[in-house]
């Protein structure tokens, strides 16, 4: 395959302006008997480009995939979408009827999930897993699954194919298994992407590999990726922009070079030190963030006050909105750090 | 493994497992009270009489050497004399045991497709009506006694409608059984062409074959549903779903792994009702072995019962070993 080997070696015109994914809003709360409902995520914002890829980072519980889920309009019981609108190429997803999103899943959007060994069917063959896929939503037939199949299976760098289109899940290393499941989702070349925390159960190099894949393939595809991650380190060198969700709420988004030469929200300096192995680097990052250590935070106001270190009396009361601080970086804030 | 070895090394533990299941029964059923000899030759039989026979029946041995002898004849293939037949038990079991096991089976078919299709049903859709239908149901079948059930059949069908024959065995006197080539009637009587006789045989089969399959489809409706519920919220079919695939697909693919489950509580089923379908026997005068074995146990015949116990546990025997290759065939992670 001749796919460029980074993003920025993509033709100029690989991100367009118009968005695939415009979510605004966003709100999904799960109801309580006989008690205050509980918001797991709150009031989100996030539009991807055609051709975009942007990364996701948050910790655990903070929405990631509640986002994820969301999108694909299959939240689990009983939560539900309070506010806010998904639109996808044009449409309000909410506003379409089961039927139709059951189509658009898998073929439009596709996802990539966490722990394919436990998601894949154990007593389907990796080739009947894929064909499913391209029976319902390509209704294909038996000769050309195969051929299909065998075509996806070579995408995604799985050796011996036509030995492999026969296993079953149990037989397949962790690794194998990522790329049949990322060979299940490019199998109607979906115009969007979502990977949940694809790789994480991966060990580093296998994890390596697989990322450079994706890449590889989403580039090549022109394909919009939300890429869901635990891991800020690897969106550096993934993605185009990158989103920092706590607690439900996007706290922090920016293009990747703006994220990492100057983020803005203190969660992301915390975040970024967190992951960063060099002391310099922290440095840098932490350089004059070292403010007085606020106690006795309310639950109103920033959701991130009680573990904030610059907080002040007005993150107490006042939510911080997510605002503008430089073009294209947004931060949801009332002092964002400066350098 | 290679199948053939499988079935190999499984029959080879056969014969230990079925000395050891004879070596339980003949104790037990030695524990059971009442004298043979007493039983055999009434009340008023001469003491001298009763040491004579007891000699006869070697019941003045040890119980150890009893099961020696017991087994030394097993093995030539003579299970004794049911001194109430008069017969010996191997010609006894062999028109009995296909009664029992034409009832139960058909019964089983009748649970299956009650029990599978309203278990899946009531486990797609959790909150509708198929799925209070399908609790009322499980709730019913497993409290209601079988043979009550019968008699409310019987009742109602033969004494105030009169559209099946009467409870009293399987087939009516004055029709002429077919000859017997496995033991089932149904199959007898249709290979030989006999149709009045295989007319007759399932109109005696529908009552009783109506009330164990009716009140056996409970365990299975319930095992479906909930091991389709526990499929259907499975990672597997969250995945299924968000790849978009039809609901029919998704349900399709849970119940596939649903089966074993439902294999397991049929094969039990099926050994439990080789013995445990005896109420119903008595009600309709089946002449089942489950009939046969309880009259030999009333009435001290220990022959008839020990052969039962036999037979019961080759059929179990072969109905797991069935079960193991089902789950070969099903279940590629068990290859």
């Amino acid at each position: 395959m001749t796919a460029p080997q980074r993003l920025d070696d993509r033709p100029g015109d690989a991100v367009q302006a118009a968005p695939l994914l415009d979510i605004r809003g966003l709100t999904v709360a799960f109801p309580r008997f006989g008690a205050k409902s509980v918001a797991a995520l709150r009031d989100i914002d996030l539009t991807v480009r055609k051709g975009e890829v942007i990364g996701l980072v948050g910790e655990s519980g903070s929405g990631k995939t509640m986002l994820a889920r969301s999108i694909m309009q299959l939240i689990p019981e009983p939560g539900r979408i309070d506010r806010g609108r998904i639109e996808f190429a044009g449409q309000d997803l909410r506003a379409l009827a089961p039927e139709e999103l059951r189509q658009m899943r898998g073929r439009d959007i596709a996802m990539i999930i966490s722990n394919p060994r436990g998601e894949l069917d154990p007593l389907q063959t990796v080739g009947q897993q894929i064909g499913n896929v391209l029976k319902a939503h390509m209704g294909m037939g038996p000769r050309q699954i195969r051929d299909r199949v065998m075509e996806l299976l070579r995408q995604v760098s799985i050796p011996a194919p036509e030995r492999r289109i026969n296993a079953w899940p149990h037989e397949l290393s962790g690794g194998m298994a990522q790329r049949v499941v990322m060979a299940i989702a490019l199998a109607c070349s979906p115009k969007f992407i979502i990977s949940d925390d694809a790789t994480s159960g991966l060990d580093v190099t296998v994890q390596a590999q697989v990322l450079d894949l994706m890449r590889d393939l989403v580039i090549a595809r022109g394909t919009s990726l939300l890429f869901i991650t635990r891991d800020i380190g690897v969106t550096a060198h993934f993605c185009d922009r990158v989103a920092v969700i706590y607690a439900g709420q996007i706290v922090e988004t920016a293009p990747r070079a703006s994220f990492f030469e100057d983020p803005q929200h203190p969660y992301t300096l915390l975040l970024l030190s967190a992951f960063a192995q060099d002391a310099r680097l922290r440095r840098y990052w932490l350089g004059n963030f070292t403010a007085q250590r606020t106690e006795g935070v309310a639950a109103a106001g920033c959701a991130f006050a009680a573990r904030c270190v610059r907080a002040e009396a007005r993150c107490l009361a006042e939510t911080p909105v997510l605002r503008e601080t430089k073009p294209g970086h947004f931060a949801r804030c009332h002092f964002p750090v400066e350098r | 493994m290679t199948l053939l070895a499988y079935v190999a090394r499984r029959l080879v533990f056969v014969l230990p497992q079925l000395l050891g299941i004879m070596f339980v029964s003949f104790m037990l059923v030695k524990l059971i009270p009442g004298d043979p000899a007493v039983m055999m030759l009434g009340p008023f039989a001469t003491d001298e009489g009763l040491a004579r026979l007891r000699a006869e029946l070697g019941l003045d041995r040890s119980v150890i050497e009893q099961f020696g002898i017991y087994v030394m004849r097993v093995l030539q293939g003579d299970l004794g004399t049911s001194w109430q037949t008069t017969l010996p038990v191997t010609t006894d079991l062999a028109q009995r045991f296909p009664a029992t096991l034409e009832l139960v089976t058909l019964s089983l078919a009748l649970a299956l497709a009650i029990g599978i299709p309203v278990g899946i049903a009531g486990a797609r859709d959790k909150s509708g009506v198929l799925r209070r239908i399908a609790d009322y149901y499980g709730l019913l079948a497993g409290s209601l006694p079988d043979f009550w059930f019968a008699l409310v059949l019987i009742f109602v069908f033969y004494t105030m409608l009169g559209i099946v024959p009467a409870p009293l065995g399987r087939l009516d006197f004055t029709i002429i059984p077919p000859p017997t080539i496995t033991g089932s009637l149904l199959i007898d009587s249709a290979v030989t062409g006999n149709w009045s006789a295989f007319a007759n045989a399932a109109g005696h089969l529908v009552l009783p074959v109506l009330t164990l399959g009716l009140i056996n489809a409970g365990p299975i409706l319930k095992m479906t549903q909930s091991t389709m519920e526990r499929m259907l919220q499975a990672e597997f079919s969250g995945y299924a779903e968000m790849c978009g695939l039809p609901r029919k697909v998704v349900v399709r693919k849970a119940l596939r792994n649903a089966l074993p489950s439902i294999v397991t509580i049929v094969s039990v089923l099926y050994g439990f009702l080789i013995g445990g379908a005896v109420l119903v026997e008595i009600v309709f005068s089946w002449g089942g072995a489950g009939q046969y074995a309880v009259q030999g146990v009333l009435n001290a015949d220990l022959n008839p019962v020990l052969g039962f116990v036999l037979y019961s546990a080759i059929l179990s025997l072969i109905i797991y070993l069935i079960v193991d290759l089902i789950y070969f065939a099903i279940d590629p992670r068990t290859r």
